[in-house]
């Protein structure tokens, strides 16, 4: 007999509050990671890496659901996609075409530019206060617009509160932020970030464009 | 020179009612010449043919914004695979920089680079450029001396020759398109 492949496990639901989705996926402090033999890595970081905390997979069914509730929330049809690299390259790309996706398939379609902002906010694991343009950091396309700015990670909030600030001097209609792991250690960072792939406790993470001085963006 | 897959000049290209196509770019659009999952296939094939000519030494992939983005996205994705799942994996960084083109008064071209890294970190590096499209060349011939300079080992160009959609676009339209409606070189 054959089966169809099934793609995602479901389990019979328990009473969910809706505030709660806005957490997103909520990773516990304990939360060990996968063991690294389960998965496929990059050989020259065999020693480097601790386990597979996110895996890949699950990044992208998480960032499919975030792109319909962008589809849901954005009124207009058109939007600028604010991307943060270097870390937010892969997410900004994947969240990007599955609301692509969505469009094809759907009678509403959101139509998305890309746009890039160079941020350096972290020295090797500390993340720094200041907000440090790199490369142009005339945003006036922004004027006028909706606007999702896309990050990688948001761990105290201060980069991205001044970023925010940035972004609204060039008068924008709208803003709203999407981060794809948000940090547990303020309140500040989970209140700026509108969609939220994954809420993590304090660890350093890197992989998924997300790097240690320039190391491991490489990783899925 | 690697092989490249060459569309002919009087090719016709598929209906777009055999595709999914944005409602909003139907009366814009022709015929489908490339379609998206094509792409993805020979992307798959130029990853190998990188990690077979570049893999022996720390590659930085150099993304040109804007056009490049969503192929180098697609194309890293596959060298990563690749790296994966051999023996051997070749470290991988990356890099993204916007070019501006200008004429100086002996009118040969001079490209500046605008962000990206210290040009520096590319010394001794096998250095990928992934570009969105090679028109003339001047600019990347422009582009390719200027990082010369920085002493490389190597340096390759991916040139993603699609006129419009699939990241590029006609006057910022028509970039969120997967399939491309133009002709195609390749790496």
């Amino acid at each position: 007999v054959n089966k169809p492949a099934v793609q995602t496990v479901f389990i019979m639901s328990a009473q969910v509050k809706d505030g709660d989705m806005k957490r997103g996926i909520v990773i516990k402090d304990d939360w060990p990671g996968y063991s690294l033999d389960l998965f496929t890595y990059p050989e020259h970081y065999h020693h480097d890496i601790e386990n597979v905390y996110i895996p890949h997979g699950i990044i992208m069914d998480r960032i499919e659901r975030l792109a319909r509730y962008v589809m849901d929330d954005f009124e207009d049809s058109k939007i600028v996609v604010l991307c943060v690299l270097k870390g937010g390259y892969k997410f900004c790309s994947d969240l990007v075409e599955f609301i692509k996706i969505l469009g094809r398939s759907s009678n509403r379609y959101l139509e998305t530019r890309v746009e890039f902002i160079r941020l350096k906010s972290y020295l090797n694991d500390q993340s720094t206060e200041d907000l440090h343009i790199i490369g142009s950091s005339d945003l006036s396309f922004l004027r006028g617009k909706s606007v999702l700015v896309v990050e990688a990670i948001v761990d105290t909030g201060k980069t991205m509160m001044a970023l925010l600030k940035h972004v609204e001097t060039f008068g924008p209609k709208m803003v709203k932020v999407a981060g794809l792991l948000v940090k547990r250690v303020s309140n500040m960072a989970g209140s700026l970030t509108d969609y939220v792939g994954f809420e993590i406790p304090n660890r350093f993470v890197v992989g998924y464009a997300l790097d240690y001085n320039e190391y491991f963006r490489d990783l899925n | 020179m690697a092989s490249y897959l060459q569309i002919p000049d009087d090719e016709k290209g598929h209906d777009l009612d055999l595709f999914c196509v944005p409602r909003h770019y139907e009366n814009d659009l022709d015929k489908v010449i490339i379609p998206h999952g094509f792409i993805m296939d020979r992307t798959e094939r130029l990853a190998r043919d990188i990690i077979q000519d570049m893999g022996g030494h720390h590659i930085v992939a150099l993304c040109v914004l804007k056009g490049g983005y969503k192929f180098f996205a697609d194309l890293l994705d596959y060298i990563k695979v690749l790296n994966h799942n051999s023996d051997k994996s070749v470290p991988l960084t990356v890099d993204f920089i916007r070019i501006k083109s200008y004429c100086n008064d002996k009118s040969t071209n001079s490209v500046k680079v605008i962000g990206g890294d210290e040009l520096s970190n590319l010394s001794g590096k096998n250095v990928l450029i992934v570009e969105d499209i090679v028109e003339t060349g001047r600019t990347m011939q422009a582009l390719l001396s200027l990082l010369s300079k920085c002493n490389p080992k190597m340096i390759k160009v991916v040139p993603d020759a699609f006129l419009v959609g699939y990241a590029l676009d006609h006057n910022e339209y028509f970039r969120d398109l997967s399939v491309s409606v133009g002709k195609s070189h390749s790496y």
